[in-house]
């Protein structure tokens, strides 16, 4: 069985359990919801195409710290990992080595898999990376998979636009657009 | 639509166009309908109105538009000539490989120069160390082709307080204002500034046959989904296929110039879509490909008799590259404005266009209202955050979702003055997807350049509070690492070792060869380039026909 071979069901599953845990740790009380969207986030009988598993879980779980789960949303639940196996299996495939390279340069100084440690501990690791271009390259990934539309294999359901008040899919407005020019209109019609 | 007509390529076309942007467009439809064959050669696809999108992440991050990014293009940069360019992960030199070139992709606002733009020189005197000149016309010649392109390419606007004499008024009533424009009058209003209607290159109604603009939000960078922008593609191509004498050759990739024993252009050579090697004979070449690709394909079109480039006898090609400087201030309100809606601008304010000498450095501009990065939701999270912010996790993560919908800029562009030192050259190392030496820039931003835009950031700064921002910012005055307005690299002007092509847009050195675009200008305007460029089309088309007609080619 090669690498890449696992089912998205089986990352999943793994992930799942890590993620419920470190959530349980931060008091978000979004649990069910979560696992529920990231267990029907995207087809999850195929293999990741580009990423391994080990890696995939650590860097779902670094994705999942720059944007984290609040009481809203985070990266976990748009399901940017697939963002991230599709990209840097395609256009930003030049950037694969480098994105790795980063993570094992990261995992060689800890004891356990990063994606089992505590948020706080996550946090802590990543802060020492943040200077590093390579992380720059994580974090727009995340922006990137978040952020941009769904095919693309993040932002599940569009949750990020509905976090930022977006309404992307809206192909047409018309007049009052905002508070402030509303306001004006009213203060010329009286 | 598919093309109405194919040209033998070994029978001389009358005009070969280069380039199908805001100037080719123009004179395709211009000498199409005066009664000429031509072909227009645009590397990009030919998307319509229904191909675009408002994909985000593949219009602005994987370059969509602009022909794939930087790793397709092997562009490069670098400051100071000392250096060697490298490729930065964003495309440097931004343009749409789309027919309709960047016109298809422009925010669309549209600024008129004004009467001084065309002689800042005689009034202001030499400044030691640039290439600062006048343009060898001036506005009262250009006004009746602005106005043409008020009329034929569809313009929206009100007059304001500082504009140049029109002879016909707008054809149609401004966009309506948005909340970043409200603020802007506010501000203005206390601080004894005008802020103005911005005019654009979209329709507010129905015009010569398009729809009206329903304020998707998507203007800038992105392509029209209804044709209401005034692009090449929407206004003036479809009117030149019409003719049945424009053939539009797209994915049609130049590469260089033929030249015969009499020293005239004869052959255009090009690759095709499947990247074989083509030609196509003309009588004459006109080339709008922009200041960067203009350039680049002179230089690829040396020959024994034209050793430094096409047209370069004065050593002009390629130099004298102005960006515009530009400058942000971003600003949160209470309430939402929802700046992701509508047009990107609709207030400007003029008060500081002219240099004020009294300031103690040439240059002026505008600064606008709009969303700028809070356009679109990854542009907002890349690069809309205050400094004040951590770059990632939660703090950063809720002020992206309080201030997507509060917040605005304003936005400052300005002048860039000609020097040699910022020029387009061809890479010796990198090529581009087609095998073409790749576009390499130098730029450094003259001290003046960077001078005005801190002033105007400054002032913006002072508009902000004044509007009542909760929290404001400025981006700060930084260098220049690329550009989308490619102007001067083949300036026009009645010095052949000044300048490129004379005032009606002719080669000096070759005579049947033509260049008008944003290459052609002489100074670089406040940072709304195209209406000017469009301008510039309709005038250099009525001559160019005007000279055919004559056998004066």
């Amino acid at each position: 069985m090669k690498k890449n071979d696992i089912s998205r069901r089986r990352f999943l599953k793994s992930t799942g359990a890590l993620g419920s845990a470190s959530l349980f740790r931060i008091g978000v009380p979004l649990l069910a919801a979560i696992t529920q969207s990231a267990c029907t986030a995207r087809d999850e009988e195929a293999a990741f195409k580009t990423l391994g598993a080990e890696e995939a879980a650590d860097f779902a779980a670094i994705a999942g710290r720059i944007i984290p789960t609040t009481d809203t949303p985070g990266a976990t639940e748009a399901g940017v990992i697939w963002f991230w196996d599709n990209a840097l299996g395609g256009y930003f495939d030049w950037l694969l080595d480098d994105v790795r390279e980063l993570r094992e340069q990261m995992i060689a100084s800890l004891n356990q898999p990063f994606a089992e440690l505590s948020a706080a501990e996550q946090d802590a690791a990543l802060k020492t990376l943040e200077n590093d271009h390579r992380f720059e390259y994580w974090r727009q990934l995340t922006i990137f998979g978040f952020f941009g539309m769904a095919k693309h294999g993040g932002n599940k359901d569009h949750i990020s636009w509905d976090l930022i008040g977006f309404d992307g899919h809206h192909g047409a407005w018309t007049p009052p657009f905002g508070y402030y020019d509303a306001q004006a209109e009213q203060a010329d019609g009286e | 639509m598919a093309n109405n007509v194919t040209f033998d390529q070994r029978k001389p076309v009358d005009f070969a166009i280069i380039g199908s942007g805001a100037a080719g467009g123009i004179i395709a439809r211009e000498l199409s309908t005066a009664g000429f064959d031509v072909v227009v050669f645009e590397q990009g696809p030919y998307r319509k109105a229904e191909d675009f999108t408002h994909d985000e992440y593949d219009v602005i991050i994987r370059d969509q538009l602009l022909g794939g990014g930087p790793r397709l293009s092997g562009q490069t940069f670098r400051h100071d000539e000392d250096e060697v360019a490298t490729s930065p992960m964003i495309q440097p030199i931004r343009y749409a490989q789309t027919v309709g070139g960047s016109s298809a992709h422009f925010s669309a606002n549209f600024w008129r120069f004004r009467e001084s733009d065309f002689i800042e020189r005689s009034m202001l005197g030499p400044i030691s160390g640039t290439n600062f000149a006048d343009w060898p016309m001036t506005y009262e010649e250009m006004e009746p082709y602005y106005t043409r392109v008020d009329w034929e390419v569809g313009v929206s606007g009100a007059p304001g307080p500082f504009d140049s004499f029109r002879s016909r008024p707008f054809p149609m009533p401004p966009l309506p204002v948005k909340s970043s424009g409200v603020l802007m009058e506010k501000a203005a209003n206390k601080l004894g500034l005008h802020a103005q209607n911005q005019p654009h290159a979209i329709l507010s109604q129905p015009f010569n046959g398009r729809n009206a603009c329903i304020h998707c939000g998507h203007c800038m960078m992105f392509g029209c989904e209804v044709g209401a922008k005034s692009s090449s593609l929407a206004a003036m191509i479809p009117l030149a296929e019409a003719t049945g004498r424009c053939e539009i050759r797209d994915r049609s990739a130049v590469f260089r110039i033929e030249t015969d024993a009499n020293g005239r252009a004869s052959e255009v050579l090009y690759y095709d879509k499947e990247g074989n090697e083509q030609a196509q004979m003309a009588k004459a070449v006109i080339v709008s490909a922009n200041g960067a690709e203009t350039s680049r394909l002179l230089l690829l079109s040396a020959s024994e008799r034209h050793p430094d480039g096409l047209a370069n006898s004065s050593g002009f090609v390629g130099r004298n590259l102005m960006f515009n400087a530009h400058a942000a201030v971003d600003g949160v309100f209470e309430h939402p404005l929802n700046e992701y809606k509508s047009v990107q601008v609709s207030r400007v304010i003029h008060d500081f266009y002219e240099t004020d000498e009294s300031r103690g450095f040439y240059g002026g501009g505008g600064i606008d209202a709009r969303p700028l990065w809070s356009m679109t939701p990854i542009f907002h999270a890349l690069e809309g955050m205050p400094h004040d912010v951590p770059r990632w996790g939660a703090a950063w993560k809720d002020e992206i979702a309080h201030n997507f919908t509060r917040q605005m800029s304003f936005a400052v562009g300005t002048t860039s003055l000609a020097m040699d030192r910022n020029n387009i050259t061809l890479d010796p190392n990198n090529t581009d997807q087609w095998g073409r030496p790749a576009i390499r820039a130098t730029y450094r931003d003259h001290d003046d350049d960077l001078a005005i835009a801190k002033f105007l950031e400054d002032r913006s700064m002072e508009l902000m509070d004044a509007a009542g921002a909760r929290k404001f910012w400025g981006h700060g005055i930084n260098l220049s690492n690329g550009g989308e307005h490619l102007l001067g690299t083949a300036r026009m002007g009645d010095d052949p070792d000044a300048s490129v092509v004379d005032r009606h847009h002719r080669s000096h050195d070759v005579p049947n060869l033509f260049v008008c675009d944003g290459s052609s200008f002489v100074t670089s305007g406040r940072g709304q380039p195209t209406m000017t460029i469009m301008a510039l089309a309709f005038r250099a088309a009525e001559h160019i026909a005007a000279a055919a007609k004559a056998n004066e080619i």
